[in-house]
């Protein structure tokens, strides 16, 4: 009976322990939580309820331009939208302008740094100049290239075009020209971004193994090819990730540059959606359209990430 | 095999600006010998192996490998294989690619490159850890590692940066003795940098001793340890090093703490010499210089005393019998060929 008694006697003793630390860490959570309260709250208010708030628009019909047409439709917008050769369009024209900018990016960022990396004095200097577009906001940077570099016969690109002989280009206005021009211009302002990146990355590789790959008779050649890009890899798989999911939203360069045009040349899928809601007015189809965006960027970066992951 | 890897360095200067790493070095290295570059830290062995290997230039002087100017050949040109003190190996690649990529480079047909790659890895005893990467094996792993991709090859000198320096102390001297029976076995020229004279005197056949940018000894170790050309190397060689005193020498002998030993030098005439001997050649007992024993060192089977003569340090190595306690006084003396003279103003030998 006494030892039966001694057991309870400890289990109660246990229990009491552990309601001790479980009230702790109870107040402890209540504490955590009152904390994270705001954020949470200002981040459902700006970013959950707004993408709430669009499904549920994108399956009403609804039109400022005839709101008495209004109503609910169902997947009604979205059956339009698939049979929409101008949402088609802009979804290549997205695909074209995402997928050109990016690999742009890379390529001049990665030449960039590594040009830099061998720079005896100047890096510096060279660092500060490089990173001045990305502080620009886009919509300045689209005024700038519209007015001072691209415009008719003052502009400094057409200038020099003219200069080079090839005769003043009408930048903008051509359907082609428009869209390498908005290419470039998303290029020229974000490829200091991968020259950071990967220059970081660069620095951060040690320089014995390039000693030793001298020793092993590897040219120069070589060494990138079997060394430097293996190692750099990484980064380069998070510039494309990150660039990519910007690239497929960006709006504000093209909005001021060229508005879309001309006609639907440099239309992305982000332009069209704004046509559609505040243009044409026509909210319910424009959500749809944003919807769809939406869906498109998840995929691809869900396939980004499972490359990353994968190798 | 190994007429290959004979090596020259004619009045090589190294100038980094206004300071100077290397003044006027001049050494040969015989095919199939074991050379060490031994000096303390900052003396200027690592640069000349650098520039042996191609990885950097001469200020001005030439290299000869094999009786050919390789002066301005790029490393790559050299046929010459190194071991880096951090290992440099690819971390991207697994232990197998490491070891094959001096034959990729070399344009060896793949057929041949995996038995080569299996050969090498079997030899440094890593052929079970082919498919690991860098990052996944321990220290004295990625130093075979290393070891394999340099011998590989079969370039025709090998080259060590301080191969050992970054193991633990047990596995250092077991890496040691392999490396030497590689070396034998394989025959090649090998070119080693340490600033461990325990090192240098147990693996080398001869040794250059560096201090401050200047060679001041090439010898055998046994001509080194017993015939130091300078008090610098008397100082650097031996553990513990010699002992070194200033002393008064007169026609054949020269005065300690006032008392006075033979020497084998016959000159007459009286002058400050620097004394020095060996912790081992010191005897103790008989009619010897008075002095007291401040600190006993038990190293198990021998035990290092610090003894005072009158105000200087000097250190004995005794046998594990008859040990002195701290505060016993002793006397000690030692033969006369045990007694190195130094010149007290240009620090060279004497005698």
């Amino acid at each position: 009976m006494a030892s039966a008694g001694n057991t309870a006697a400890t289990d109660v003793a246990g229990v009491a322990y552990s309601d001790f630390g479980h009230v702790l860490a109870q107040r402890e959570r209540r504490f955590a939580t009152l904390l994270l309260a705001p954020a949470f709250l200002a981040l459902l208010a700006t970013t959950t309820f707004p993408l709430l708030f669009l499904i549920y628009t994108s399956a009403y019909r609804m039109d400022l331009s005839m709101p008495f047409l209004n109503g609910f439709v169902g997947l009604e917008n979205y059956k339009v939208l698939l049979s929409d050769d101008r949402f088609w369009h802009s979804l290549v024209v997205s695909l074209v302008y995402t997928i050109s900018t990016v690999i742009l990016q890379v390529i001049v960022g990665l030449a960039l740094a590594l040009f830099v990396m061998n720079m005896k004095r100047g890096q510096g200097w060279f660092r500060v100049i490089a990173i001045l577009p990305v502080v620009l906001s886009p919509a300045v940077v689209g005024m700038i290239w519209r007015t001072f570099m691209l415009a008719p016969e003052f502009g400094i690109i057409d200038y020099l075009a003219i200069s080079a002989g090839l005769g003043s280009k009408n930048w903008l206005g051509d359907p082609f020209l428009a869209m390498v021009s908005v290419v470039v211009i998303h290029t020229w302002q974000w490829t200091p971004f991968a020259f950071m990146v990967l220059l970081a990355s660069l620095a951060s590789l040690p320089e014995d193994i390039y000693e030793a790959a001298r020793i092993d008779r590897a040219s120069a050649w070589q060494r990138f090819r079997r060394i430097t890009l293996p190692l750099l890899r990484p980064a380069i798989v998070m510039v494309i990730i990150m660039r990519t999911m910007v690239a497929l939203t960006a709006f504000a360069a093209i909005f001021t540059v060229t508005g879309g045009g001309p006609g639907t040349a440099t239309e992305i899928l982000n332009l069209y959606a704004y046509r559609k809601s505040f243009t044409e007015l026509s909210i319910g189809y424009g959500s749809a359209l944003a919807v769809a965006l939406l869906i498109v960027t998840v995929i691809i970066s869900a396939i980004l990430f499972a490359i990353r992951r994968g190798k | 095999m190994s007429a290959r890897g004979q090596v020259v360095f004619k009045d090589i200067w190294k100038k980094h600006g206004e300071f100077v790493a290397l003044k006027n070095v001049n050494f040969e290295i015989e095919p199939g010998e074991f050379f060490a570059l031994l000096g303390p830290s900052g003396s200027g062995k690592s640069t000349t192996l650098r520039i042996l290997a191609g990885l950097d230039a001469p200020t001005a002087g030439q290299v000869f490998i094999d009786g050919k100017d390789v002066t301005g050949a790029d490393a790559a040109e050299r046929d010459v294989a190194m071991v880096f003190q951090s290992y440099a190996l690819y971390p991207h690649m697994t232990v197998a690619e490491n070891i094959s990529f001096p034959l990729e480079m070399a344009k060896m047909p793949k057929a041949e490159i995996a038995p080569a790659v299996f050969d090498a890895a079997r030899k440094v005893k890593i052929e079970h850890l082919l498919d690991r990467r860098p990052g996944q094996l321990s220290g004295g792993q990625q130093q075979r590692c290393a070891l394999a991709r340099a011998i590989v090859r079969k370039a025709r000198l090998f080259l060590l940066d301080e191969p050992l320096s970054n193991l633990d102390a047990k596995l250092r001297l077991e890496t040691r003795v392999e490396l030497k029976k590689l070396q034998r076995s394989l025959g090649m020229t090998a070119v080693y940098v340490t600033h461990d004279q325990e090192e240098a005197m147990t693996l080398a056949d001869r040794m250059a001793v560096f201090m401050a940018g200047e060679i001041q000894q090439i010898g055998t170790p046994e001509e080194v340890f017993a015939k130091p050309n300078s008090i610098d190397i008397a100082g650097f060689i031996g553990n513990p090093p010699m002992n070194l005193v200033q002393a008064k020498y007169q026609d054949g002998d020269v005065f300690l703490g006032g008392h006075k030993f033979e020497t084998t030098m016959q000159a007459a005439g009286s002058r400050d010499v620097v004394a020095g001997i060996r912790p081992g050649a010191i005897r103790l007992g008989g009619d010897g210089l008075q002095s007291r024993v401040d600190l006993v060192e038990h190293l198990g089977d021998t035990a290092v005393l610090d003894l005072d003569i009158g105000g200087a340090l000097m250190r004995v190595r005794v046998s594990d019998e008859n040990v002195p306690k701290e505060g016993d006084t002793v006397a000690i003396t030692a033969r006369p060929q045990d007694i190195h003279l130094f010149d007290s103003q240009t620090r060279m030998r004497l005698s």
